[in-house]
Parts: structure tokens; sequence; C-alpha cells
């Protein structure tokens, strides 16, 4: 038997199933997020991420963050490891490039800090920077003002013992290479974290092992997804959100695991094991529904993978 | 350790005869069973040629190559056997969608014991060890049966029962919600009338629920001879005679009788109905069952989801009072 890599993995929320009424998610009722957390443990993993938007569910169903982390565990998993900060940003009211919004998302992370204090978390993680629609992405300017506010943001989170950690979609601003190297150049080490998605960077043609060794002392989380598309059309550029309203390309994430995937994971997983990152990897795989798919099926999958290939790949090496 | 092995049905995914078709398809689904932690897959005899490709041994191998190569697929799938096979002799193989001998005639005793042997040897090739058949009729077809068609019916099964043995696998009589052996202690007197070394019984645990049979009862009463265990859900209950309506495979199973039911069977999970899945495995641990325990839902909207939550419910409940490990709350 393949001994156990000190890697635990982390199952990222994302969930739709069809009901008699259409389709659902997990938040529907209890019973629906039952089954959907006993299928995340059924397969083998540690522990779910989510999203810190569902804080208010939260308290009507569960009465509070602790509450629903324990009936989390009650079906058999860990914790809650990582939230997603999810946020419309816009220049007029809350955009980490404008400095006359940084006040307003400051006073928005204490306030989402307090509300999920009640648990403890390792990232809270965002997008560094706004939707930029011309081709010319964020400014050299608006990349110090985000790298600025979120030093600022990231300082405040560690105060709750939770790390800042930037994620880059592939139609967001700060989206390229050059933007994400330039970023980094710009934000302190210490409170600026770095969560790698997989498959986000490979749309926007960023090589993720290579991003992901350039910038690994700061990396505190992963996204394992897969695509089979590069982004070759400027479909970044579509409103509101390109991973929806892009015409060529219908849906964008796979599972790993999926055939004519472009994520090269057995690489991910070596670069991850030669620069000695242990704890969390989490599996996400959004809009795993579209054109016929299945979150439950993708979910299996995934895991399928990471047990059969990239548990393997971790151990064969450190028993040499 | 425990000398049970647990499988999963592979008929929630192959719902029609164009669909789970693909290889791909195949794939996805075993290893969404393996991931749930099942070590094996259990099959069912179709019969719609080439668009049933896990549906025949020569189906298995047109596809595959050879059943061996199926049973390396499998493997590449981290699954380790294909338990067992569903055997229906009133399906028949010559012709696609054709209709199999009557297994009251006592002339068809050679057809179906060679149709039997086919697909044993495909289990023992495929690391299983149990072929499971639809032991009667419909109860709508013959009422209740008489001494004599047991008789034949025995006859039938002990020839079956012996002929496999010599392939190294086991028969297991099936006792559906529809079938004759429901009526007039059918189960009882067929199991009397065979032979217990080479017929055995096995047990589905909702179809029995369906047919008013208390399945913890019926295995305690039979222990000795169960060979083969399928767990799963029911929700609804069909008395005799609405099991004795005409054609009651299409009115009362597939279209749901004047009730309008949509959906009999459900995988076993913390929500369970009708069957008390912790007390029938109690009773397992209690009498020693080795063998195969075959979870399914064999009707399903979201085979994968029905695979996983069933894949907890084994995990965190099941297999504890199985193997004696169940830490009490």
């Amino acid at each position: 038997m393949t001994e156990r890599p000190p890697i635990k993995w982390s199952y990222m929320d994302h969930w739709r199933a069809n009901g008699p009424a259409g389709p659902y998610d997990q938040w529907q009722s209890k019973l629906a997020m039952k089954r959907f957390l006993q299928q995340v443990a059924a397969v083998g993993f540690d522990a779910i991420d989510t999203f810190d938007f569902r804080i208010w569910q939260i308290f009507e169903q569960y009465g509070s963050v602790a509450n629903y982390q324990e009936f989390v565990q009650e079906q058999g998993l860990e914790r809650i490891v990582n939230t997603f900060h999810g946020v419309y940003y816009s220049p007029d009211r809350y955009a980490p490039e404008v400095p006359a919004t940084h006040g307003t998302i400051l006073e928005d992370f204490q306030r989402t800090l307090d509300m999920w204090s009640g648990i403890q978390l390792d990232n809270i993680i965002v997008m560094p920077g706004s939707r930029y629609f011309d081709e010319a992405g964020v400014p050299d300017d608006g990349l110090k003002h985000a790298a600025d506010i979120w030093g600022k943001v990231g300082e405040l989170t560690q105060q709750y013992g939770v790390n800042l950690t930037c994620h880059h979609e592939f139609y967001a601003g700060i989206r390229t290479r050059d933007q994400i190297d330039r970023f980094y150049s710009y934000a302190d080490p210490r409170y600026v974290k770095f969560f790698v998605d997989t498959a986000q960077h490979c749309i926007a043609d960023v090589d993720p092992v290579d991003v992901y060794e350039a910038h690994h002392e700061r990396v505190t989380g992963f996204h394992f997804k897969d695509t089979r598309h590069k982004d070759v059309n400027d479909d970044y550029r579509m409103f509101p959100d390109a991973e929806v309203s892009a015409t060529t390309t219908e849906k964008w994430f796979y599972e790993m695991g999926t055939d004519e995937g472009l994520v090269d994971f057995e690489a991910m997983m070596r670069s991850v094991r030669d620069h000695g990152y242990s704890g969390w990897i989490s599996v996400e795989h959004d809009k795993a529904d579209k054109l016929g798919g299945d979150y439950a099926e993708s979910t299996a999958i995934s895991r399928w993978y990471a047990k059969n290939v990239l548990d393997g790949i971790y151990t064969e090496e450190v028993a040499r | 350790m425990s000398d049970v092995r647990w499988a999963y049905a592979i008929n929630q995914w192959d719902t029609n005869i164009d669909s789970f078709v693909r290889k791909r398809e195949h794939e996805r689904a075993f290893k969404t069973v393996s991931i749930s932690g099942f070590s094996g897959v259990e099959l069912t005899a179709e019969s719609f040629g080439a668009w049933e490709p896990l549906g025949t041994p020569q189906q298995l191998a047109d596809l595959y190559g050879s059943v061996e190569e199926f049973g390396r697929f499998l493997a590449s799938c981290a699954i380790d056997a294909v338990s067992s096979y569903v055997y229906d002799p009133s399906v028949g193989f010559e012709v696609e969608m054709g209709r199999g001998p009557d297994p009251l005639d006592p002339a068809a005793v050679e057809q179906i014991v060679r149709t039997a042997r086919w697909f044993a040897d495909a289990i023992r090739r495929l690391g299983g060890s149990v072929l499971v058949v639809r032991a009667a009729p419909s109860a709508w077809q013959t009422g209740p049966l008489s001494d004599d068609q047991i008789g034949v019916l025995a006859t039938l099964w002990n020839t079956v029962g012996a002929a496999i043995a010599e392939d190294g696998v086991t028969l297991g009589l099936h006792v559906d919600f529809l079938s004759a052996l429901r009526l007039d202690d059918g189960i009882h007197r067929l199991l009397a009338a065979t032979d217990a070394d080479t017929v055995g019984l096995a047990i589905d645990t909702a179809e029995l629920a369906i047919a008013g049979i208390d399945p913890v009862a019926l295995y305690r009463q039979h222990a000795d001879r169960v060979v083969h265990v399928q767990l799963k859900d029911a929700r609804e209950t069909v008395d005799d005679a609405e099991a004795s309506t005409p054609h009651a495979e299409q009115f009362i199973r597939t279209e749901g009788g004047a009730r309008k039911i949509l959906r009999w069977f459900f995988e076993p999970s913390d929500e369970r109905a009708l069957v008390d899945f912790e007390g029938f495995v109690g009773a397992l641990a209690e009498h020693g069952y080795r063998g195969w325990i075959v979870v399914e839902s064999d009707q399903s909207p979201h085979p994968a989801e029905s695979a996983m939550v069933a894949g907890w419910y084994v995990q965190k409940v099941l297999r504890p009072i199985l193997e004696g490990t169940r830490v009490s709350a």
C-alpha cells in the first residue's frame, strides 16, 4: 500500500445537482448539505473550502460558523480550511487599484474576519486586481496600489492567524506572467501570499509549474483543476466574467485527471514535493456541470487521480 | 480483517441500449466506484449486441479484446473483480433483446445451463464468484407455484448449480418483488427442494422489502444458504394483488402502477426507508457471512451521487458494524 504523503486534500465547495424542482446547490437544505459532505468524505477528501459570502446562509441554517463546521465534521471531514472572498470590484466603491476605496476594503475585511472568527481558517483567498477589459490590463500604479492594500489587509488577517492569499483568474486584471511577477515584486511577502490555480494560469498561458517555482516561498495553497482550452481569442475581455460569458468556450474547467487536460499535474506535484510544500491542496472544478458534466462524478474522478497518481509521485521520491 | 468484499452494481449507469457504451463512460463509473470504497462491480446480463458491451462475455471481448483485457481495464481503474453477473433466463441471447427459455419448461434445462456456464466462466476469469439468477417467473404469469412447478425449478437450479460449481462459481437464487416466489411460501419451498451444497440464496434487501418480506428475518432463517447480498433501499411496498397485475414488469415496475411510483429503488444511506441496513449487517456479522456484498441503487437520476453517498454509509456505518469496530455515539 502506498504511504500517504504529507499532503491533505480539501474540496472547494462548488456544487450543483438536479432535484425534482430543477438544479439546486448544497445550501438548499441541511439534507442537501449532508449528502454533499458525505460524497466529498466518501471519496477521501479530508476537508472543504468555501466562500465567505455564504455567511448569512450559515447563520440562518446553522446558527454560527462553528456550528456549521461541526456539521461538516459530523460527516467525517476535518474542518473548513480556506474561504474565498468573492466581491464584485468597482472603481467607484471597491477596487484594489483605487486608493480612495481602500478604507472600505479594510473595513470589509475587519467585518469578515470577525464573522469567521468562530473557526480557524488557513487562508482567505482574494482576486488581487479588478477586471480590466482592455488589453493593457492594470497600469503599473494600479499594481502598486493593489500591492499596498493587500499588504495592509494581510497584516490584519494575520492578527486572526489567517493568510491573505491571491488567486489570479484568467480574466482578471493581474493575469499575465509579467503582471503577476510585478505585483509580487511590489507586495510585502510577509503579508501577501500566493494561491496557485493550475487551470486559471494555464488558460492565461502562464505555466503553473513555472510561476509556482518563481514564487513558491509565498505560496500558501493551490486549486488543482484542469482545462482543455487556453484563451486564444481574448475571451478574458468578455463582460461580465469570461468564465460564464465567453462565446468560444462554454466550459473552461475540468476535474484533474480528465482526458485531454492541459495541466501537467505530475510535474506540478513533483515541484510541490521538491519545494517541500506540505499541508493542504485544494481541488476545484467550478462549472463542472456545464455541457452535461456532473459535479459528483468530477469530484470522484479528481480524488481517484489524487490517490492513484499524485500521492504516489510524492511518496516515491521521498522514499529514495 | 473480514471475509466480506464490497462491490457496486453497474445497472444504475446502464439505463438504456444506447447509453453507457463508450469505454470512457465505463472508466469514469469504475473510478467512481473504486474511490467510493468498493473493490468490485456487479454486471447484468443484457442482450443487445455491441450496444450492451458489458452485457455478455462475448461483448466484453468484442469491445475490450478479451475477457482478460476487460479485467486489466478494471484493474487500471483500481477495481479488483467482477463480483457477479445477474442473469434472467427469460432473456435470450440468440437475437438482440430476444426471449429466452421458460424456466418452468423441463426441456429448457440444457439451454439455461449452457448460458449459465457462459457467464460463470467469465465471472471466474474476472475474479468473481457468484452467478445471480432470477429464480422464477413473475407472479402474474403463474400465480402461486404448484409443487410440480417448484420441482421443475429445483431440478433446473440443481443442475445449473452443479454445473457452474465446476467453474468455481456459486449459484444465488434472486427473488424480486414481482417474483412468483413471493406467493404461498415459495422461497422456503424452493430452498427446501434444492441442493444446499450447490444452490444458494441471494438476498436483495429492497426487492424483498417491497414484497413485504423482512430481509433481516429471511436472512436469519436461511443464513446457511445465503451466498450473496445486494443492499438497496425502497420506500413503497407492493402487495400480492398488485404484483399479480398482468404485465406487472411494465405497468407496475416501469410505469409505477396506480400510485404512479416514479422510483422504486434507492442507494443505502442514513436516510434509510424500508430497509434496516444496520440490523441486516449486524445479522450478517452474527452469522459470519462470507462473500460479496453488492451495494446498488438500481435506478438513480444521479449515479455518481448514489455510489458516493452509499460509499459513505458503508465506510462510516456498515463496515464498522461488520468488522466489529463500530464506536457507539
